[in-house]
């Protein structure tokens, strides 16, 4: 790992954690909207964003977390979910990872520490990841495609095609 | 820095809980946690509750602090609780249309309640007296042995070492483009949802340019002063057990697994 991508990932995850402790979550109890979960499309320009939103969920649940659960089951379906959303291509169909495995994953451990019924939880959680991913979250994204390198996010795409590599980029954006 | 203290749930302090090594710490409250999930009947309970009720002494925790940490999760609770009471069939107690009260539900729902109470707080006592970067080290010295099967611990910890630093300085510098904007005549304060989104973006870009500036320079810090990952990297402070340490480990794990096939 590129010390650089380190240094970024960290400052991705401590802006997520501070914005989630700082804005926290509104709504009613039932259904929960936590703003930085726009975050989450950062992953579809940039994959270093991946350990960056997973970390900054890790923390911000330490922080001021709801409880342990969410330390590691949080953790670990936000990690998938940017994974997944950095591998793929479909613009609403990237949007939709975080929030299918919230509602659906997140209710899976939530239903059985709860012991509330499992659709009750998944309709729950996607109301609140459906208003802040999808609904705040796509315009983000529509912006972010114009500007993620002016902002300084390393785009992994060059006029609609995605490279793997830094330097294979530079080397194709050199050529052009 | 000002902001540092009052970030997350840490209370700073000298008790014999807050000197414990944060290994110790962090096994105690995952096996508190895993044996919560094991134990279902009221007396395992209490002696779970026991142990959290010495700790909390221990760490001269006051009172305030805790119910702090469970005010948000109370509705949560008294809504499973409800819910378990209600819809949990058995033995009927009182019955009104399809809502029926059960002798098995009324159990049910307050074990679950205490339950989700007892998770809370062994986590909340742990967080109240270890601060994040001491949980931070300690994590990474319980997942060094993931090492051998090229899991980035070290670069993990590192991470997270770098966003706690981090946290107050992109705090003043959130407020810092906020004051900066609003001279502007930004908005940050007025509007529906969406208006609010659209006004945050004056604030979001140039934290997120300055951010990003920020954590190339650290980059280009810290490899011009030849970091070069985890390996063959020294500590300034490592982490030792103490036999304070052993002995709250060698007293507590064995009783919490009595607990568990006791009870």
């Amino acid at each position: 790992m590129k010390v650089k991508n380190i240094t970024r990932a960290a400052i991705i995850a401590a802006i997520y954690a501070l914005g989630t402790y700082f804005l926290g979550s509104f709504g009613t109890n039932i259904i929960q909207v936590r703003i930085t979960e726009v975050l989450t499309v950062l992953p579809y320009f940039d994959p270093t964003a991946i350990l960056g939103v997973t970390l900054g969920c890790f923390l911000a649940n330490i922080l001021g977390g709801l409880g342990p659960w969410d330390v590691f089951g949080g953790t670990l379906i936000t990690l998938i979910a940017a994974i997944l959303t950095s591998k793929t291509k479909n613009k609403l169909l990237a949007l939709s990872w975080p929030i299918l495995l919230n509602a659906f994953g997140v209710s899976a451990y939530l239903s059985v520490i709860f012991g509330q019924p499992y659709w009750f939880t998944v309709f729950s959680i996607f109301a609140g990841e459906f208003i802040s991913i999808g609904v705040l979250g796509f315009p983000v994204m529509l912006y972010l495609e114009k500007n993620a390198s002016n902002i300084g996010l390393d785009n992994q795409w060059v006029k609609g095609v995605r490279y793997k590599s830094a330097d294979e980029k530079n080397k194709k954006e050199k050529n052009l | 820095m000002a902001f540092d203290v009052t970030l997350g749930q840490y209370m700073p302090g000298d008790s014999f809980l807050h000197r414990l090594d944060p290994r110790t710490k962090l096994v105690m409250a995952l096996t508190l946690i895993v044996v919560l999930f094991l134990v279902d009947s009221f007396i395992g309970y209490l002696w779970i509750a026991g142990f959290i009720f010495l700790a909390i002494i221990n760490g001269d925790i006051p009172l305030k602090s805790i119910t702090r940490g469970l005010k948000p999760l109370t509705v949560i609770i008294l809504l499973t609780v409800i819910l378990n009471i209600f819809f949990t069939e058995g033995t009927i107690l009182w019955q009104w249309g399809f809502i029926r009260i059960t002798n098995e539900g009324i159990i049910k729902g307050i074990l679950l309640g205490i339950r989700l109470i007892l998770l809370i707080l062994s986590t909340t006592v742990m967080t109240l007296t270890t601060s994040p970067l001491a949980i931070t080290d300690g994590l990474e010295y319980l997942l060094s042995p993931l090492k051998k099967v090229k899991f980035p611990v070290h670069e993990l910890s590192m991470m997270l070492t770098i966003a706690l630093r981090f946290i107050p300085t992109l705090l003043e510098e959130t407020e810092k483009i906020m004051k900066a904007q609003m001279a502007r005549g930004a908005d940050f304060e007025s509007g529906n949802l969406l208006k609010r989104a659209q006004n945050m973006v004056p604030l979001l870009v140039p934290l997120f340019v300055s951010a990003f500036r920020r954590a190339d320079d650290l980059a280009t810090a810290m490899e011009s002063r030849c970091y070069k990952g985890g390996e063959g990297r020294t500590r300034l402070n490592e982490l030792a057990m103490q036999s304070a340490d052993y002995l709250v480990l060698g007293v507590t794990l064995p009783v919490l697994v009595l607990v568990v096939f006791i009870f």
